[in-house]
């Protein structure tokens, strides 16, 4: 199973587009997984997948936390992840 | 109403001392002070009430009690040391244990003098055994005391005696911690000491800017505790090498390396803890900057246009090292930290400059990479301690004398303690580690406010050193100085908590990321809090991983003995310092370095990664290879790469490995060399725990391809 992990933090200008980008794969039926850098949850699985700057998503392997695609420090357009989701095999 | 009941309504404000009645005792008193005096006992009351807060009545009758008791002994001599007891057991009795506390003496029983006197320290491999050394070790043992009665309160003190916590130096209380420094000060204000009978003007030639820059470190030893860590050294240098040769160039590395690494004789005979911190490129922060050159003037020029003379002196320090002492021995100190940046990559020669330090890593060690990713600068220095600079920091970086950071203090939480306390609880286990980080800083508090009221006393305190201001601010910058927030043990937390080692799992090392980013965020709201800079720092704890380890054997085993690492029937324990991996586990380096690295972004005050070489000679092509692997693809902070030794103190040559008997001489009288934390030292004089890590060190045996037997016999000979 795949999932898409959103990390983003409360003073990031550019977070607020990628949270919203998030809620729309959700409505696609997309499993994203939402961190707050600035908790330790979020602070601990950023730090994890080396996360340096926000907003990130990764497209990851739900079962061992593989990273299959990522976008680090920047927005993707939203048909991009969708096309990567789709087209990504486990 | 009892005398107690009497004594505790009793105010106890200072008062005057009078004269009182003495009894005629035919009794000598032997005094600290070498004199023999008679008996008198108003000087219990004069000191009682000199040094305490007791009024002039409970002082006299304490005074009478314990007169009474001396009569009755029939005693013919007595020292001051013991009638002090005898006056703070009538204390007791009287309930005053405040007033106990305020006139207790410090000092050592006679039997754990003569133990020093005989017997070399292991707390800290870089003191030798020697007059000085006891020196320093007693008068570390007096201010230990003193720190944990007057500097810190008792819950701080108590938390230190437990092993909730480790004030890391506490003999060194009355001094900050590591230091970094800038040779520009040097270059532009010349030698000039509070107490040294004689001022030297800004150096004119660079054998007396090396003779400054030595004596300047040796000062600064006596007034911090730890490190002194010089920025860009080579850099700095560059503009007194013009027009001279490469011969001369060399001469002057060899003189820097042998000046530090044999300067023994300082504080306690110790080494200077020192690190030089090197660049390939003119870094970004310094290219525009005015050189400064002989006779602290302005050279006209900046030090983009030095990058030359600059890596002249970069390489010939790296032939110096690569040669090693005169038995061919790695130097322990100075350390060489080179700094891997992206402008590194892009000066030419990199690649042939990377093969050079890689060589000297990989036959003697002694080459750290610090890694600075992006925009990040930062001084590095004692075993793995840095200061990041920030944007205020980098506009110093246009008056590079100011350049000057320190730590205030180091204190380390045990953390595999908490797992202990928490039984599996999380909730427990957050809340009592939050707990145990608030008394970090509250030590740190009262370390600060100690320090503070000695820099108060200016010229004429004993840190008039750190006050003098040629350039009109204090030497010791207080509004920069960090507070670090260490951790020991992590790994064994984690076993304790989730049933496995962080590098058993996914899961098990996540959990590891989540008390770290604990630790992270409750730093800095302590920090906005308290107003100071609580910063994490992976603590090298050369004497702390054996402690906490021990205590905790004695308090929560068999628990303990469960997690804790190395050999317990011989007495041989630790736990793993502060977020590595397990040393002994079977981990290659690339996910040695990659599992570590993940913690380094969240641990601001510096982290490191060792690789332990053992016997093993990798060609250089292949470190160089690694080193860009791990910039490229890690966040790893730091690395070091760590071969072993085997030095004889018969024929002195030295061979590759450890081995309890000579392969040149098949003396047995060898000393192993490896690097104990963060620097090299001989492995005789570990402490246990130490020597147990050792023991179960994971050598990356064939990992590296390793350089072919012939070349590798031509180098060791």
């Amino acid at each position: 199973m795949k999932a898409l992990k959103l990390f983003w933090r409360e003073d990031c200008p550019r977070c607020p587009a990628a949270k919203q980008l998030g809620d729309n794969l959700k409505r696609d039926g997309i499993k994203v997984e939402d961190y707050d850098m600035d908790t330790v949850d979020g602070l601990a699985e950023g730090a994890f997948h080396s996360v340096m700057a926000v907003p990130t998503m990764l497209l990851v392997d739900a079962e061992n936390d593989r990273e299959l695609a990522e976008w680090r420090g920047n927005i993707p357009n939203v048909d991009e992840v969708r096309q990567c989701y789709q087209d990504i095999m486990l | 109403m009892s005398p107690n009941s009497r004594l505790a309504q009793r105010s106890i404000h200072p008062v005057t001392s009078q004269g009182s009645e003495t009894t005629d005792l035919a009794l000598f008193v032997r005094t600290s002070s070498e004199s023999l005096i008679t008996w008198n006992r108003q000087r219990i009351v004069d000191a009682l009430v000199k040094e305490t807060y007791i009024d002039l009545e409970t002082a006299q009758l304490i005074s009478k009690q314990v007169e009474d008791q001396i009569t009755a002994s029939h005693i013919k001599t007595i020292t001051a040391p013991l009638i002090r007891e005898l006056v703070d057991a009538k204390l007791i009795e009287h309930g005053l244990e405040k007033v106990r506390r305020m006139h207790t003496r410090l000092g050592m029983p006679l039997y754990d003098v003569d133990q020093l006197i005989l017997n070399p320290n292991r707390e800290n491999a870089n003191v030798p055994h020697g007059p000085e050394a006891t020196n320093l070790t007693l008068a570390e043992g007096i201010k230990k005391e003193y720190a944990l009665l007057n500097i810190f309160s008792q819950d701080v003190a108590d938390a230190h005696m437990r092993g909730d916590i480790h004030l890391h130096d506490l003999g060194f209380c009355d001094r900050p911690y590591c230091s970094g420094q800038s040779l520009e000060y040097v270059k532009k204000f010349g030698l000039s000491l509070p107490n040294s009978a004689s001022i030297a003007k800004p150096a004119k030639h660079p054998e007396v800017l090396l003779a400054h820059m030595v004596k300047f470190s040796a000062t600064l030893q006596g007034h911090f505790a730890g490190a002194i860590g010089w920025d860009a050294v080579n850099l700095f240098f560059a503009p007194y090498l013009v027009g001279l040769s490469d011969r001369e160039i060399k001469q002057l590395a060899q003189m820097m390396i042998f000046e530090y690494s044999q300067q023994a004789v300082a504080r306690g005979g110790q080494a200077i803890f020192s690190d030089l911190n090197i660049y390939w490129e003119v870094p970004k922060h310094f290219e525009n900057v005015p050189a400064i050159g002989p006779g602290g003037e302005f050279t006209g020029k900046n030090y983009s246009e030095y990058q030359e003379e600059a890596q002249k002196l970069a390489w010939a320090l790296f032939e110096v090292y690569l040669e090693g002492d005169g038995c061919g021995r790695p130097f322990f100190f100075p350390k060489p930290l080179v700094h891997i940046t992206e402008k590194f990559y892009k000066t030419p020669r990199h690649e042939e400059f990377l093969n050079f330090i890689c060589q000297v890593a990989a036959e003697k060690g002694n080459t750290y990479f610090v890694f600075d990713r992006g925009d990040t600068a930062k001084i590095s220095q004692c075993c793995r301690l840095s200061f990041k600079l920030d944007e205020r920091d980098l506009l110093d970086a246009r008056t590079p004398w100011k350049m000057r950071y320190c730590a205030m203090q180091n204190i380390t939480v045990n953390l595999p303690r908490l797992g202990y306390l928490a039984q599996g609880d999380d909730a427990i286990l957050f809340s009592k580690l939050s707990d145990h980080m608030e008394l970090a800083a509250l030590g740190h508090l009262e370390k600060r406010i100690f320090i503070e009221k000695l820099l108060a006393l200016g010229n004429h305190g004993p840190l008039a050193f750190l006050t003098m201001k040629p350039d009109g601010e204090s030497y010791l910058r207080l509004e920069k100085a960090t507070f670090l927030i260490g951790m020991l043990g992590l790994n064994e937390l984690v076993q304790i908590h989730c049933g496995e080692e962080m590098h058993h799992s996914p899961q098990a090392l996540k959990f590891g990321l989540r008390i770290i980013s604990h630790m992270k965020l409750i730093a800095e709201k302590l920090s906005a809090r308290h107003h100071l800079r609580f910063i994490l720092e992976q603590t090298p704890a050369e004497s702390t991983a054996y402690r906490f380890a021990k205590l905790d054997l004695h308090y929560y085993s068999p628990k303990a003995a469960t997690v804790i690492k190395g050999d317990i029937a011989r007495g041989e324990v630790y736990y793993t310092n502060s977020t590595l991996m397990n040393v002994g586990a079977a981990l290659n380096p690339i996910e040695r370095v990659k599992m570590e690295g993940l913690f380094h972004p969240i641990i601001p005050a510096g982290s490191i990664s060792h690789i332990w070489l053992g016997e093993s000679q990798p060609s250089p092509e292949s470190l160089a290879n690694f080193v860009t692997k791990v910039f490229r693809h890690t966040l790893n902070d730091q690395i070091a790469f760590s071969p072993e030794f085997t030095t004889c103190n018969d024929c002195h040559k030295t061979s590759r490995g450890l081995s309890n008997s000579c392969s040149y001489c098949g003396s047995e009288n060898v000393d192993g060399i490896t690097r104990i934390t963060g620097y090299f030292t001989k492995t005789s004089i570990w402490n246990k725990g130490k020597l147990g890590e050792l023991r179960d060190r994971y050598r990356t045996k064939g990992f590296f391809p390793a350089v072919s037997e012939t070349e590798e016999s031509v180098k060791i000979a």
